[in-house]
């Protein structure tokens, strides 16, 4: 009798144990599949953002611009970020932000922007599921390739919709550093 | 596109969120989107056709005022059938972290979700304890919106994530057409204030030794005032012959607030700090009412940096009476204010803001496969 009591408990807990595994596991893998969704979705926001930025440097025969853009779309990814910034530096140097006319390209760098603060996020919340015990010690995670944040200026144009000053409070996570796609990066603002 | 809305607080009790949701289900109706907005209720009687029910609503204190919420096995029931039944393309609910209908729907649903946070709370003990629990509700939600640089920060420090800030919209056209109350604003000139009069922090008291100082040497200046509280608090310290140029109006309703806005010369906002948006502002200026408004942060940014409304610093009355003085002097620097103010508060425009909000949720769309449905629990993935 308390044989088959102590058999209950540990198929109970075997069941719980590998539904909370299965539970998990779905997770992680849902977080990846946005995290992956999430930077094609960028990609696509900055190629359309280099494009819209490159017609209009043709229109205006702006050449630095139009270097700036063409070197955007062509750049090899690991010289991407810094890419992106200059094209950013340039925009904003060419943009008057109420002016109708620039509003294609306007409209595209708000796509990048809140394509890359939602980047940011996904990739956070994926990175924080791969240090969960659970996801180490089964190796849940080892088939998705590491998200990594995509690490640019905030790409506002209208400099003075946002203060340039804002409180920044260290957070305790682990992360290193957490590039926070909603501030200015001080210096470039 | 197919849009779910879900509201934590029921929809026939007034207030800042539920006028948001309502405002914005009707830009987006507007635009040819198909909407549905789930809300705490038990009958459909009265709503607008777009509102479904989800249910009993528990009265809550929240936040300094009484709200409605539901949450409970029907309301969980209910939430999932209209999910199941909605086919969205894209679920938005409204302050999802406090235990609420939003939050059901939120840990109901896979696919895109957006959120939007509208107060700017501060953290507390409660949500230091439940972050673990909070942060599967805040993994679900694909982008977050901030109505508010307040509400943004909050989730920047508190919450960390980022937010999108898009500002609440106004109904301009609701606010410009509005009929001034009889015999208003009158001859001899009229200020107004709304808010809760016996809150410091809302500087009645500074507008009130002002508005007394400039109707010693103008007869006939009123004051009309919108707001709870009672009358003798508001009349405190006011010489007893202006006394009844001070108009009370007690708590109004929307469509009288936009007549009170309308009613006035200038609209006084005196605040002495802890307002997020400055929402008042968009609407006086809506109203085509000038602003004269303390230098807070938030009230220098809808002001266009003091272009499109008066700015004294916050707590000074006699600047404050200066500013009022130089106004009531002057209709054409008044005109002049109110065409500025047209101008900066057009952004603001429900159809702009919708705009806006629908950029978020084609990104949602973009991070996420398929449309909305109900996440089966045990299916794993």
């Amino acid at each position: 009798m308390r044989d088959m009591g102590w058999m209950v408990v540990v198929v109970l807990a075997a069941v719980l144990l590998s539904l909370y595994v299965t539970w998990t596991a779905g997770r992680v893998d849902r977080l990846h599949a946005r995290a992956a969704a999430a930077d094609a979705a960028l990609d696509a926001h900055l190629v359309r953002r280099a494009a819209a930025a490159a017609s209009l440097a043709e229109a205006a025969q702006h050449v630095p611009l139009m270097y700036a853009a063409r070197i955007a779309l062509d750049v090899p990814s690991q010289d991407r970020e810094a890419a992106e910034n200059d094209l950013t530096r340039q925009l904003r140097a060419v943009v008057a932000p109420d002016d109708p006319a620039f509003s294609a390209v306007i409209s595209a760098n708000r796509r990048v922007a809140l394509a890359r603060q939602v980047h940011t996020d996904v990739v956070r919340d994926a990175l924080r599921a791969r240090r969960r015990f659970t996801v180490r010690v089964l190796r849940l995670a080892v088939k998705h390739p590491v998200p990594t944040y995509f690490d640019i200026d905030d790409p506002t144009l209208d400099r003075a919709a946002r203060p340039v000053t804002v409180l920044r409070k260290v957070r305790r996570s682990t992360d290193g550093a957490v590039p926070d796609a909603s501030q200015p990066a001080p210096g470039h603002a | 596109m197919r849009i779910g809305i879900v509201c934590p607080y029921s929809l026939d009790v007034p207030g800042g969120v539920q006028n948001h949701v309502r405002d914005l289900a009707e830009a987006l109706i507007g635009m040819g989107h198909s909407v549905s907005v789930l809300a705490p209720g038990e009958d459909d009687s009265g709503l607008p056709p777009y509102v479904v029910p989800a249910g009993r609503s528990v009265p809550v204190r929240y936040n300094g005022s009484v709200a409605r919420l539901s949450f409970g096995p029907i309301s969980a029931t209910r939430v999932r059938r209209w999910l199941a039944s909605g086919h969205f393309d894209v679920l938005h609910v409204h302050e999802p972290v406090t235990p609420s209908l939003s939050m059901l729907a939120v840990l109901s649903a896979r696919g895109p979700v957006v959120a939007t946070f509208h107060t700017a709370m501060t953290r507390s003990r409660t949500m230091a304890a439940v972050q673990g629990m909070l942060q599967l509700v805040l993994e679900r939600i694909t982008a977050r919106i901030a109505v508010s640089d307040l509400a943004r920060k909050v989730q920047v420090e508190h919450l960390g994530g980022s937010a999108w800030e898009i500002p609440n919209g106004v109904a301009i056209a609701r606010f410009a057409t509005a009929t001034p109350l009889p015999g208003w604003p009158g001859p001899d000139g009229a200020i107004g204030f709304l808010g809760r009069y016996t809150e410091p922090r809302k500087g009645f008291d500074l507008l009130r030794t002002a508005w007394v100082r400039l109707a010693s040497d103008r007869p006939g200046l009123r004051l009309l005032v919108a707001g709870p509280g009672e009358p003798e608090a508001a009349l405190e310290g006011v010489p007893a012959a202006l006394r009844d140029q001070i108009v009370l109006l007690g708590k109004v309703s929307e469509t009288d607030k936009a007549r009170m806005l309308r009613s006035v010369d200038c609209y006084v906002a005196p605040n002495t700090g802890g307002e997020s948006f400055g929402m008042i502002l968009t609407e006086a200026m809506a109203a085509g009412t000038p602003v004269v408004a303390s230098d807070l942060d938030a009230f220098r940014r809808v002001l266009d940096a003091g272009r499109a409304g008066v700015l004294f610093p916050a707590g000074d009355a006699d600047a404050l009476a200066r500013a009022l003085a130089t106004l009531l002097d002057s209709p054409k620097r008044r005109a002049a204010l109110v065409e500025r103010a047209a101008g900066v508060v057009s952004a603001y425009d429900w159809r702009v803001v919708a705009e806006r909000v629908l950029e978020v949720y084609a990104t949602a769309i973009e991070v996420e496969v398929g449309t909305v449905v109900t996440d089966e629990p045990d299916t794993g993935s």
